[in-house]
């Protein structure tokens, strides 16, 4: 084996004489001088100055020469571009191994992406493109022109600010890949998005920090997985709440008691003695059904009474029906069917204790002759027939709800901010389509 | 191998191939051809420039379970850059070039030609146009890349001479599953060659030039 040569040349700048090393010789076709600017032909012995300064000079953020170990490879940085679609602009790195051959770290400003060259065309399929047998990407923006704005370093053709290429991307979670054309030349890459703070410890930058800003049209939401995640445990918990529900709603009924009260008469009182709470404290339903009301109402007064404590616990109910027509036609309302809960009652025997007063609603007091406005009581009063059951047991729908409220929060703020990702990540992207739609808004 | 010394300047000059009928030689850099046991110095041939390119003549690797040495290389330039391509000698006698550009490896083989409108383009003289696609040992390929290509240097033993100022027409084609081909106009001739991208690491390269700074690949150490 021949001793180790020296992979770096020393060349002077033809223009301002200044050192420059040229990493990649046989390779690097042209050199634009980071001292003065100029472009000089690395193909030609006297170094002939092809091209002036025509941007001012710009240091990298990563500098020419830079070595670093990016997913078990050694780079080099050896050239540097900034190209911009005409609205947004990106930094390119040219990176080069003798062994390896050449590799791009391509900078949006937010994150980095390291890319290659495609050594095979990809398949067409269909609206999407197929690599390595891979997963599809999808058809994302262009083709659209890119602009060389500023270059220096040293590049494997003849670089030039101005020079234009066609570019159209595809994309998919993670990937760009990128077709680029020119007269004489289609060439294809692709660049894989590295994770926060990858490519700026290899290369020995200010790590950045996962901002707000515009993510590219190939970024993943970070919040995708965590969407998943969240949904599913969300709709495990859902489903548990719901079934507990459901499981502990089955009634049981306790007591129940027909009766009698007459409209506009005095009012009645009813008592169930004798209500058996057993167990444990649970909801108690106290439900009343009059189902012949015609414009009349009934005042139900609950006492549920401890016999041992003498503890109440007081309820209303109001079962109403109206009827009658107007201008726009015939109406009725009310609930015949009023339903009361007491939400925890403790074990033990009960006596209900219902008042009742039934009234007559009439539209205009003066053709009332009995009834609450003038304070009489008729002595012979139409009947009206209740029914009084006491259930126990049964969920509270708002506490179930509110359950579901609490349990939904989570997978909502993640839902929320994926998809304020994704609208970032779309609006990134130049579709034309977008742009129609943006001037139709 | 067969030993002789350089009509021109008399060094020692070894020919690996007994096939092959041109030898540069190490020293003086004169192309000499070999017809029988004849040796004749055709001029001096441009010397390849220095590069960093890890190959050199005497690299071993393997392909197809058949392994090979690099014997040969052309030194191409065009207008916007250059490329070198080795000759492989293999173990079987065979020969298949490994084309070098832009840090990438294809190994070719010359294959019969096959008519395409791209070959019948090349010999007519017309102009071949990026993208135009063509079928080649089964395999449909597209054009990605015409240029006019110059002998740029050349050393060790090779198929044919390079006099200064050689030039020829060269047209890349690259197929959907790392496939690649290259299509050239030879004296009047048109040549095919076919074959796919290879890293170092496939060929199981060895032998490569060491670089100071640069770990060698785990695969040729």
């Amino acid at each position: 084996m021949t001793a180790a040569t020296s992979s770096v040349k020393a060349l002077n700048c033809t223009s301002c004489g200044g050192t420059l090393s040229l990493r990649a010789a046989g390779y690097t076709v042209s050199m634009v001088c980071e001292h003065c600017g100029v472009t000089l032909d690395t193909t030609d012995p006297q170094l002939r100055v092809i091209a002036q300064a025509t941007a001012a000079l710009r240091r990298p953020l990563i500098p020419l020469g830079t070595r670093g170990v990016l997913r078990g490879e050694t780079w080099e940085v050896v050239g540097y571009l900034e190209r911009s679609d005409g609205e947004d602009g990106w930094s390119e790195y040219l990176l080069f191994n003798p062994y390896r051959g050449y590799g791009w770290l391509v900078d949006d400003g937010r994150r980095f992406n390291y890319g290659f060259l495609l050594d095979s065309l990809p398949d067409m399929d269909g609206a999407q493109i197929v690599i390595d047998q891979g997963r599809g990407l999808d058809h994302d923006s262009g083709p659209y022109p890119v602009e060389v704005k500023f270059v220096v370093g040293e590049f494997y053709w003849r670089v030039a600010v101005g020079e234009r290429v066609q570019v159209t991307d595809y994309v998919r979670p993670g990937t760009t890949v990128s077709c680029e054309e020119n007269d004489s030349e289609r060439t294809w890459s692709k660049l894989d998005l590295l994770e926060w703070g990858e490519a700026e410890r290899a290369f020995g930058v200010e790590p950045r920090r996962p901002n707000s800003g515009t993510p590219s049209p190939a970024e993943p939401s970070p919040w995708r997985d965590r969407l998943m995640e969240s949904w599913i445990i969300g709709a495990i918990a859902a489903v548990t709440l719901l079934i507990i529900a459901a499981m502990s709603s089955g009634t049981q009924r306790l007591a129940s008691v027909d009766a009698q009260v007459g409209l506009e008469g005095a009012p009645r009182t009813v008592v169930i003695h004798g209500i058996q709470i057993a167990g444990h404290s649970s909801a108690i339903r106290i439900s009343a059904q009059s189902d012949q009301l015609d414009n009349d109402w009934i005042d139900l007064d609950y006492s549920l009474v401890d016999k041992r404590t003498q503890e109440s616990f007081d309820a209303y109910g109001l079962a109403e029906h109206y009827s009658g027509s107007d201008s726009d036609g015939s109406w009725s309302e009310g609930d015949t069917r009023p339903k009361t809960r007491l939400s925890s009652v403790p074990p033990g025997t009960y006596d209900l204790v219902v008042e009742l007063s039934a009234h007559r609603w009439v539209q205009n007091a003066s053709t009332s002759f009995f009834g609450a406005q003038t304070g009489m009581v008729d002595p012979n009063p139409t009947l009206v027939p209740v029914t009084i059951n006491v259930d126990r047991g049964g969920m509270f729908a708002g506490n179930v709800i509110l359950g579901l409220i609490l349990i939904l929060i989570w997978p909502g703020f993640v839902l929320w901010r994926h998809l304020a990702f994704e609208q970032r990540r779309r609006g990134s992207s130049d579709d034309d389509d977008d742009d129609d739609d943006d001037w139709d808004d | 191998m067969f030993m002789a010394n350089c009509p021109n300047c008399g060094a020692a000059i070894s020919f690996r191939s007994v096939d092959l009928p041109v030898r540069v030689c190490d020293y003086c850099h004169s192309s000499i051809t070999r017809t029988g046991d004849a040796l004749v110095s055709m001029g001096k041939v441009a010397e390849v420039p220095e590069d960093v390119s890890p190959l050199q003549i005497g690299v071993r690797g393997s392909d197809g379970g058949h392994s090979f040495e690099l014997i040969g290389r052309v030194r191409w330039r065009w207008t916007d850059g250059g490329w070198n391509e080795w000759l492989a000698l293999f173990d079987n006698g065979a020969t298949g070039w490994i084309g070098e550009a832009m840090g990438r490896y294809m190994l070719l083989r010359e294959v019969p030609a096959t008519g395409s409108a791209v070959e019948r383009g090349l010999r007519n003289g017309a102009q071949i146009i990026v993208g135009t696609e063509a079928t080649i040992d089964g395999v449909q390929y597209r054009v990605t890349d015409v240029k006019e290509a110059t002998c740029a240097g050349s050393e060790g033993e090779l198929p044919f001479n390079t006099p200064p100022g050689f030039s020829m027409p060269s047209v890349d084609l690259m197929a959907a599953d790392g496939h690649c081909a290259s299509i050239q106009m030879d004296g009047g001739e048109v040549k095919l060659y076919a074959g796919r991208y290879v890293t170092l690491a496939d060929m199981k390269a060895n032998g490569l030039r060491a670089f100071e700074g640069w770990p060698m690949p785990r695969f040729a150490a």
